[in-house]
């Protein structure tokens, strides 16, 4: 702790001591403290992976510690459930919904509250949350079913369900990721109400510098399941907050970039996207990647980057705009006809979508040659053939498979990916789309998959590297650029830039120039 | 668990081997018979004369050897008609609503050919190829109606199917009782009996129907086995989002997969009203025959998604069913006992695919040395 934050905190009201918590195969947590004082707003903030949600689902009794302690008002406390912090006045609103879709917002907020004696008191309740609403200046029709109201709307059930509990600490992880921008400013007036008005403890977790800024008087910065560090906000620049997330300077490896670009091989221009709940996030981008040339898209989660993936891939309409392919307009191609001009497509989720769990290793091949009239002839799969791919895969990319008739759910996660790369990167394609192709890859699979982007480029391919990790962008990158609620806050070359400016970018901050 | 110096534990196996497979059918028929001998006890005699009857009659006696078979191809028909979605992933509960739509559009073509009242002519062969045909394709019109809804609207394809055999199961009635278009001449609540002339020739005993069902599942298993058709089809079925990274088209498989098995269905419908000696007309009780569709699901899920796997199946429930409804007779045996029979049946073969599930390992305790074979390095 620093000599200044403990001369001005006040006694905590909630604190975790030295909480450790390891899940299989990786340690989300490492000897964690957090102390949150009363009526404040305390930001955590920290990368994907951070172990943000982690720390918080812990403070709720969600999961349980594995070394550590948690203190309430200076008193020690065990939660075996949700349950228990509830009783103790601590709520928590998640990044996904708990809500009963079908009920109605009065409805969801009666269901569990501490005060049912098995009758439902609803005329009661209602004059209650009215006057909640009307105190913190909400607008929700109670009587509304709950699968009708915006992510925003929900979001306010959720924190109006923990007010009407009662609660005078909640905890609020990511609560502005899906919300729009004007959603965000009511959220963040009401969190002030809360604090000043009426002495309620908020734990926000975010990754968003604005947000921080805006209302939290400390921060907790979370770096790889450790504590970077504990500021109060006004004392601290953006840059610096950024250098706690981001990390120590990064070396960066000689990566050869050609004085004059190739013939342009993929050109968006102005694109825009819906997401899964309708609302326009990815918003008018337009960029050029060249042959030979590896652009990399830095972003937190959900700032547009699966869904530039995903319409590249022609799975998922544009809402406007056009994207080119080796010059021909493809915005509207299916995804076959784009994996036959040449595209190649590595996506996020390489269990849920790029193989198929129940099928073995050689027709998960397949997946990436059942429209290909060498591997298909006369309509039939060509199983030998596919056989001596797969095989050839599994040695070049040094995947770690029995044999390559096991079913793909039995490959380890960098297993998997590895072999995904390798089938992508077998078609040879002009235009490689990554989308956090080292994510959750230990050190040296991470190494093996950056060094086959490399090579791809040195074919001549045209790659879109899209990643959270800011060492891996500037490892393989000529170019570098972030999203940041579905805009390019900058795409400049590699040496115009470095991490942390990034790393500003990425939390929607221009940074200090470069 | 420890006896002696062994532990015995279960684990979760692998897919089981095809030798496995037929003995646990087997085992699961048998331990439904024994279960249903309970029923078929009666004063007079033991449950073994009433076996004795039932498969005498199925499988023996000429006559019931026939109507068994007759049954196992419709059954085999509808088999299809649900596999060939479910590989798909979708699951095609319109089996009946299909099957009328198949019998109505076959009996459609005589009706057209003013042939109601014809007691002879010469219809000629035009006829018996446009009947399985035109019910073939009201049995697709039918399924691409579901599977357009599927794709384009994401509507549940179980819901509409259901929801189509009601609709379809009284338009039957609408055409076949009195004053409909296909009533018969004494408004018996049937259809007009198919004149000769429109009723296929029966080489072996068997119709056209019956060498198109067997010649079908062998062309269904080797496209699921070796075609690209149809490994597009079991990805979407496995893992529609990895079909749809791999350009596979979801609206084209949902489309697809329903207008076979509908053709399939109303080809059922086809054999059993108008190709089977005994019918030759859409009966009273034309519901039981709807219902009897059902058992194509339980065969095709019985056999694992094959379609030749399930033609012993088809058969047996066939045989069953017929002896069974036979025995019943003759025995005066409780109402329903054959429909018990194929209950327990059913049942059995679940508990069956659930042990598959599971091995029993045998150990010794004692920590022998290790001679299991390293497990290998990519593996968990």
């Amino acid at each position: 702790m620093t000599p200044e934050l403990e001369r001005r905190a006040p006694a905590p009201v909630l604190a975790a001591r030295g909480i450790t918590k390891s899940f299989p195969g990786v340690r989300a947590l490492d000897r964690v403290d957090l102390e949150v004082a009363e009526g404040e707003v305390h930001a955590v903030l920290g990368q994907n992976g951070a172990g943000k949600t982690t720390l918080m689902n812990i403070l709720f009794g969600l999961i349980h510690p594995d070394e550590g302690e948690l203190y309430l008002r200076g008193r020690r406390v065990r939660f075996r459930s949700p349950h228990d912090a509830l009783a103790s006045g601590i709520g928590m609103v998640h990044q996904t919904r708990r809500l009963v879709p079908a009920h109605t917002v009065l409805e969801n907020l009666v269901l569990g509250h501490p005060g049912g004696r098995g009758l439902l008191d609803l005329r009661g309740a209602r004059r209650e949350v009215e006057a909640l609403c009307a105190r913190y200046g909400v607008h929700v029709d109670l009587e509304a079913r709950v699968w009708q109201l915006s992510e925003g709307e929900k979001q306010w059930v959720e924190i109006l369900k923990a007010l009407y509990a009662g609660v005078r600490i909640l905890i609020l992880d990511e609560p502005t990721s899906a919300l729009t921008p004007p959603e965000v400013q009511v959220l963040l007036r009401a969190l002030r109400a809360l604090v000043d008005r009426d002495g309620v403890t908020v734990v926000l977790v975010t990754h968003k510098l604005p947000v921080v800024r805006a209302v939290a008087r400390t921060v907790t910065v979370l770096r790889a399941g450790r504590v970077a560090a504990r500021l109060v906000v006004s004392d601290t620049t953006d840059h610096e907050l950024v250098q706690h997330m981001v990390g120590q300077e990064v070396t960066l490896p000689a990566v050869h970039t050609p004085d004059h670009p190739g013939p342009a091989v993929l050109q968006v221009e102005d694109l825009s996207a819906y997401n899964d709940k309708g609302l326009l996030s990815l918003r008018g981008v337009s960029f050029t990647v060249h042959e030979g040339e590896i652009v990399g898209v830095a972003g937190v989660t959900g700032n547009g980057q699966e869904e530039l993936a995903q319409v590249l891939a022609g799975l998922r309409p544009a809402a406007s705009g056009r994207v080119r392919l080796l010059g021909r307009d493809i915005t509207h191609l299916p995804t076959l006809d784009r994996w036959r001009l040449g595209l190649g497509y590595v996506p996020a989720e390489r269990a849920e979508v790029a193989s198929v769990a129940a099928l073995s290793l050689v027709e998960n091949t397949g997946l990436n040659y059942h429209f290909d009239p060498e591997f298909c002839p006369r309509g039939l799969l060509d199983r030998d053939r596919l056989e001596r791919l797969t095989r050839q895969i599994l040695a070049t990319f040094r995947v770690k498979a029995p044999h390559p008739y096991v079913r793909a759910q039995h490959l380890s996660g960098g297993n998997l990916q590895k072999l995904v790369l390798g089938r992508v990167l077998s078609r040879r394609p002009r235009l490689l789309v990554a989308h956090l192709p080292t994510q959750g890859l230990d050190v040296e699979a991470a190494a093996f998959v950056r060094a086959q982007l490399l090579e791809a480029k040195a074919r001549g391919a045209a790659v879109l590297l899209i990643s959270e990790d800011l060492d891996e962008i500037f490892a393989v990158s000529d170019r570098v650029g972030a999203l940041y609620e579905g805009r390019f806050v900058a795409l400049v070359p590699r040496s115009e830039a470095d991490p942390e400016t990034v790393g500003a970018w990425m939390a929607g901050s221009m940074g200090r120039p470069a | 668990m420890k006896i002696g110096v062994y532990r015995l534990s279960v684990e979760r196996a692998e897919a089981p081997s095809p030798t496995r497979v037929a003995l646990g059918a087997l085992l699961a028929v048998a331990l439904a018979l024994l279960l249903a001998s309970v029923l078929f006890w009666t004063p007079e005699s033991g449950p073994w004369a009433a076996y004795r009857i039932a498969f005498g009659y199925a499988f023996v006696n000429p006559s019931g050897l026939g109507a068994t078979v007759h049954r196992a191809v419709y059954l085999l028909l509808c088999t299809l008609a649900f596999l060939i979605p479910l590989r798909g992933g979708l699951w095609n509960i319109g089996l009946p609503g299909q099957v009328y739509a198949g019998a109505l559009a076959a009996f459609a073509v005589p009706f057209w050919a003013g042939a109601r009242e014809l007691s002879s002519g010469t219809a000629g062969g035009v006829a018996l190829v446009s009947m399985p045909l035109a019910a073939a394709l009201a049995g697709a019109a039918l399924g691409a109606l579901v599977g357009l809804l599927r794709a384009k609207l994401a509507v549940n394809e179980i819901l509409v199917t259901m929801m189509l055999n009601s609709v379809m199961f009284w338009l039957v009635s609408d055409f076949i009782k009195e004053g409909g278009a296909f009533m018969s001449a004494t408004a018996e609540g049937e259809s007009f009996t198919l004149p000769e002339v429109f009723r296929p020739p029966l080489p072996l005993g068997l119709p056209p129907s019956a060498f198109l069902g067997l010649a079908a599942a062998v062309v269904v298993d080797f496209v699921f086995s070796r075609a690209a058709a149809g490994y597009r089809v079991r990805t979407f079925g496995l893992n529609p989002h990895a079909a749809r990274y791999a350009g596979i088209d979801p609206v084209r498989v949902s489309l697809w997969v329903f207008v076979l098995g509908g053709a399939f269905s109303g080809l059922a419908g086809y054999h059993y009203f108008a190709a089977v000696p005994g019918l030759y007309k859409i009966p009273t009780n034309y519901g039981y025959y709807g219902d009897l569709s059902f058992y194509g699901i339980i065969c095709a899920l019985i056999a694992r998604g094959s379609a030749l796997g399930a033609v012993p199946m088809a058969l047996l429930f066939a045989g069953l069913s017929v002896g069974g409804r036979f025995a019943q007779g003759a025995l005066r045996l409780p109402f329903g006992v054959d429909y018990a029979i194929l209950g327990l049946l059913m049942t059995t073969f679940v508990l069956s695919h659930l042990v598959d599930r599971y091995r029993v390992v045998w150990q010794r305790a004692a920590p022998a040395p290790t001679s299991a074979p390293p497990r290998p390095e990519g593996a968990r």
